[in-house]
């Protein structure tokens, strides 16, 4: 089978970005590898979740953000040390670092398993709004019960890390080369997820699950699994977090976060799992950058007024009207504009027919 | 054709990746020119206390402007800017105002951005609680950057973590309550008391020091409730608190935008609120609090921000005066707000370390911070606040009361004067004591060092005879 020029191109470009990627550090300043290219990898690998969730279940979540927070704040209770000079909030248990990775990992697995398992008998709007209802719960949890966070959150945790993950505080670019390990694996992950049997009968009860039903597939099952998948990649994205910013708090999962990566995998768009990362540099890079003090006085002087959240509303606005399925789905129309057909791989634009069946 | 339209279709885009890069590492050697030194103003323009970002960055930038040739950019907007800073032979840049809104997660990204991206050596900041333990956690870390609390009162910064690269000029919260304890005990013969406080660091310190100061003398404290920071219905919280009657009072450590919400539903539950039943920490005054809040509750006690309004001194009418000249009518005019007093002091005492120490930064710059302060309200020790061995203020506290004027409008007068108020409330707070919380301190009969010495203060004059 011989490629269309539009998946040479995209692979092309994938492979020109991953080796930008690989040598980034050599090319861009500390800040632009530490802030907005780590950051973009993290937030991605969560946005993957949603998108894997959407893309191929058929499911939007607003957990992913809550579950995120799960693996952070687990970890961060776990291997903070309390006492004389050590940490003031959370539990402070003081477990050996590679143990509580382990351990937030597969408790936050089960987690998204539970709770998918409930959410999963439910589709459509139901659905979106019993994750909302997970993330508000998880949100509230966390700033309620003091003994495991409070408002104020977990600090220093990225001071205690697994020995092969070593010093990230001091070696920053170690930290960014994990992330985008991690980043590499989820999306080879998905990938071959999506191409197993359990995949194809995932995508197949997206666009069927009463033919799927009757067929005999057990819709909920495979619903929670994947729930549970999402949750597994949403708590790898945790553990880098609260690597990377060294501490957690309920902000992290409040209600603003979890609009803003929905915003990240709408950006992205919502129907190829590449989005993710697309739709994660792009907000990192605007949300950065816009609030320098030029747009300040750009804005005073055509007197618009307003923040930088009306800027990015406004962005969001643009992508969402001239390209409902984000950036990715504007690069697949450019091409289908361009050559009339579609030869590019993953689910195309057309994939998931029908707004209802992805909300 | 079709070759090199593919081509074309390959190379575009690696081409875009290459001029993004280059853009990107053409930015990155923008680097600082010498001998500038750059400081970044963080402060909040979002969240319950967003309203605090002109009153803050003008605070700051008053004494750029008195004591280092600042050039105020607009006299109605001190975030329109100011150029030409000059401290002895070094320029002083202002990279950039940070935009928290009272959560780690913003302050998180801002101060990285303020600190990494632009550049900044020094911050002056942040605004809030929370704020400060994150960025006192961060300045551990990045010990080279010099970093002046504008007016965070949480305790742990400067007593827990204490960095060696982080000032703070200004009380903590629990120094801002110093001596309302005994004022509730002696002056309305409360004995047993409730307390409602914000649910994080802030308003943990803040509660901190009514508790610490209110048991000292005998006080019980018989119940604790804790809503979360920008709660909006406070009527379950309310609920909670003892009803009147079966306390003698109820001290309010709720801020920002919910101080007036909890009031109200405070008043739903339990009828009209009675001035001698309620004392509020610095919000029932202060951060736009006068116009909203201090109405409802006349005639209270509160504690303060380390400010006295109204206070005759001469050092205290320069400030005011100062501030005047360069933002006149900031924050409604009311420059004895800690929002504008905290960061002018924090402001002024890095020009005074920056002139010693020709300019430089990092741990030249440390060595150099003034151990002293002139702030415009101290009185105790020639009118100097004092910095302990952790670099935090031991300064003169004023408990205020709220009294109606003749144009029915109402405001904080200062009533008594605690002078040289330190961090450790007479040892109940030490590095290793836990840092206050829901149920930290405990309430415990103890003396502490200004117990039975506030002297009276009326009409802004300080009088020698002590509060009985």
């Amino acid at each position: 089978m011989t490629r269309g020029p539009k998946a040479v191109t995209e692979r092309a470009i994938g492979f020109g970005g991953l080796a930008l990627a690989l040598i980034a550090p050599l090319v861009f300043n500390a800040y632009w590898v530490d802030v907005i290219l780590t950051q973009a990898l993290i937030v991605g690998i969560a946005a993957a979740s949603m998108i894997f969730l959407a893309a191929y279940g058929g499911m939007i979540s607003l957990s992913q953000t809550m579950l995120m927070g799960a693996a952070g704040f687990m970890i961060g209770n776990m291997v903070t040390k309390g006492g004389a000079g050590g940490e003031t909030k959370g539990l402070t248990l003081g477990w050996d670092p590679t143990l509580a990775l382990v351990l937030a990992l597969a408790g936050t697995t089960l987690l998204g398993v539970l709770l998918g398992a409930v959410a999963a008998r439910s589709t459509g709007i139901y659905f979106l709004m019993i994750t909302l209802t997970y993330s508000v719960v998880g949100f509230y949890f966390v700033g309620q019960v003091t003994v495991v966070s409070g408002f104020s959150g977990i600090a220093n945790i990225n001071s205690y890390t697994p020995p092969f993950v070593g010093d990230i505080v001091e070696n920053r670019n170690r930290l960014y080369y994990i992330a985008l390990g991690v980043a590499i694996a989820v999306y080879a992950f998905i990938r071959f997820v999506i191409r197993t049997p359990f995949g194809l009968s995932l995508q197949g009860l997206r666009d069927e699950p009463v033919r799927m039903s009757s067929l005999g597939y057990a819709v909920p099952l495979h619903r929670t699994l994947a729930f549970g998948l999402a949750a597994f990649m949403a708590a790898l994205a945790g553990i880098l977090l609260v690597w990377w910013q060294g501490q957690i708090a309920p902000g992290d999962i409040g209600l603003q976060a979890t609009i803003d990566l929905l915003i990240v995998a709408v950006i992205g768009g919502l129907t190829r799992v590449e989005g993710a990362w697309v739709g994660a540099l792009a907000f990192i890079v605007i949300n950065n950058y816009i609030r320098d003090s030029w747009l300040t006085d750009l804005l005073d002087t055509v007197r618009i007024g307003g923040s930088f959240q009306t800027i990015i509303g406004l962005i969001f606005l643009v992508i969402v009207i001239v390209s409902p399925d984000g950036l990715m789905g504007a690069w697949d129309r450019l091409w289908g504009l361009r050559s009339g057909t579609d030869s590019g791989e993953g689910p195309s634009v057309t994939a998931i027919p029908a707004g209802e069946k992805l909300v | 054709m079709r070759g090199i339209s593919r081509h074309w279709k390959l190379v575009l885009p690696l081409g875009v990746l290459v001029v993004l890069a280059t853009v990107v590492v053409s930015t990155s050697f923008a680097a600082s020119k010498a001998k500038t030194v750059r400081v970044a103003i963080m402060t909040d323009c979002k969240g319950g206390f967003g309203f605090g970002y002109e009153p803050d960055i003008g605070g700051a930038q008053a004494a750029f402007a008195n004591y280092a040739n600042g050039k105020v950019k607009n006299k109605k907007k001190p975030s329109a800017g100011m150029t030409g800073i000059r401290v002895g032979n070094t320029d002083v840049q202002i990279v950039g105002y940070g935009c928290g809104d009272d959560t780690v997660p913003t302050a998180v990204k801002e101060t990285r951005r303020l600190m990494e991206q632009l550049k900044a050596d020094v911050m002056v900041g942040p605004l809030s609680g929370d704020e400060a333990v994150y960025v006192a956690n961060y300045a551990k870390k990045h010990p080279n950057k010099t970093f002046i609390i504008g007016t965070a009162g949480s305790q742990d910064p400067t007593l827990q973590i204490a960095p060696k690269n982080m000032f703070r000029y200004h009380g903590d919260g629990a120094q801002w309550n110093a001596g309302i304890g005994e004022i509730a005990y002696k002056k309305l013969g409360w004995r047993k008391a409730a307390i409602i406080m914000d649910d994080y660091s802030f308003g943990w310190t803040s509660g901190a020091g009514i508790i610490a100061d209110f048991c000292a003398i005998g006080g019980k404290i018989t119940k604790r409730v804790f809503p979360p920071l920008n709660t909006t219905d406070y009527s379950s919280y309310v609920q909670q608190l003892p009803a009147p009657g079966t306390v003698d009072g109820t001290f309010w450590v709720v801020g920002g935008t919910g101080t007036s919400a909890a009031l109200t539903a405070y008043e739903q539950a339990n009828g009209a609120l009675k001035p001698s039943q309620h004392i509020g920490n610095l919000f029932f005054a202060f951060l736009g609090a006068d116009k909203v809040v201090a109405p409802k509750v006349a005639g209270s006690y509160l504690g303060g921000f380390g400010t006295a309004p109204g206070l005759k001194t001469g050092q205290a009418k320069i400030y005011e005066k100062v501030v005047a000249r360069w933002y006149p009518g900031l924050n409604g005019g009311n420059y004895a707000d800690g929002f504008v007093y905290n960061y002018y002091n924090a402001a002024w005492a890095l020009i005074q370390g920056l002139t010693v120490s020709n300019g430089q930064t990092g741990a030249a710059l440390h060595a150099k911070m003034p151990k002293t302060l002139r702030s415009g309200y101290e009185v105790s020790d020639k009118g100097s606040v004092k910095l302990d061995a952790n670099r935090q203020a031991i300064q003169d506290q004023y408990p205020l009361q709220l009294v109606k004027n003749a144009d029915g409008s109402v405001a904080p007068v200062v009533i008594g004067y605690v002078p040289n108020v330190n961090q450790s409330f007479g040892g109940l707070f030490t590095k290793n004591s836990p840092a206050p919380g829901r149920t930290q301190p405990k309430c415990v009969k103890k003396k502490l060092p200004w117990q039975g010495k506030i002297k009276v203060v009326k009409n802004g004059i300080i009088y020698p005879t002590v509060i009985k």
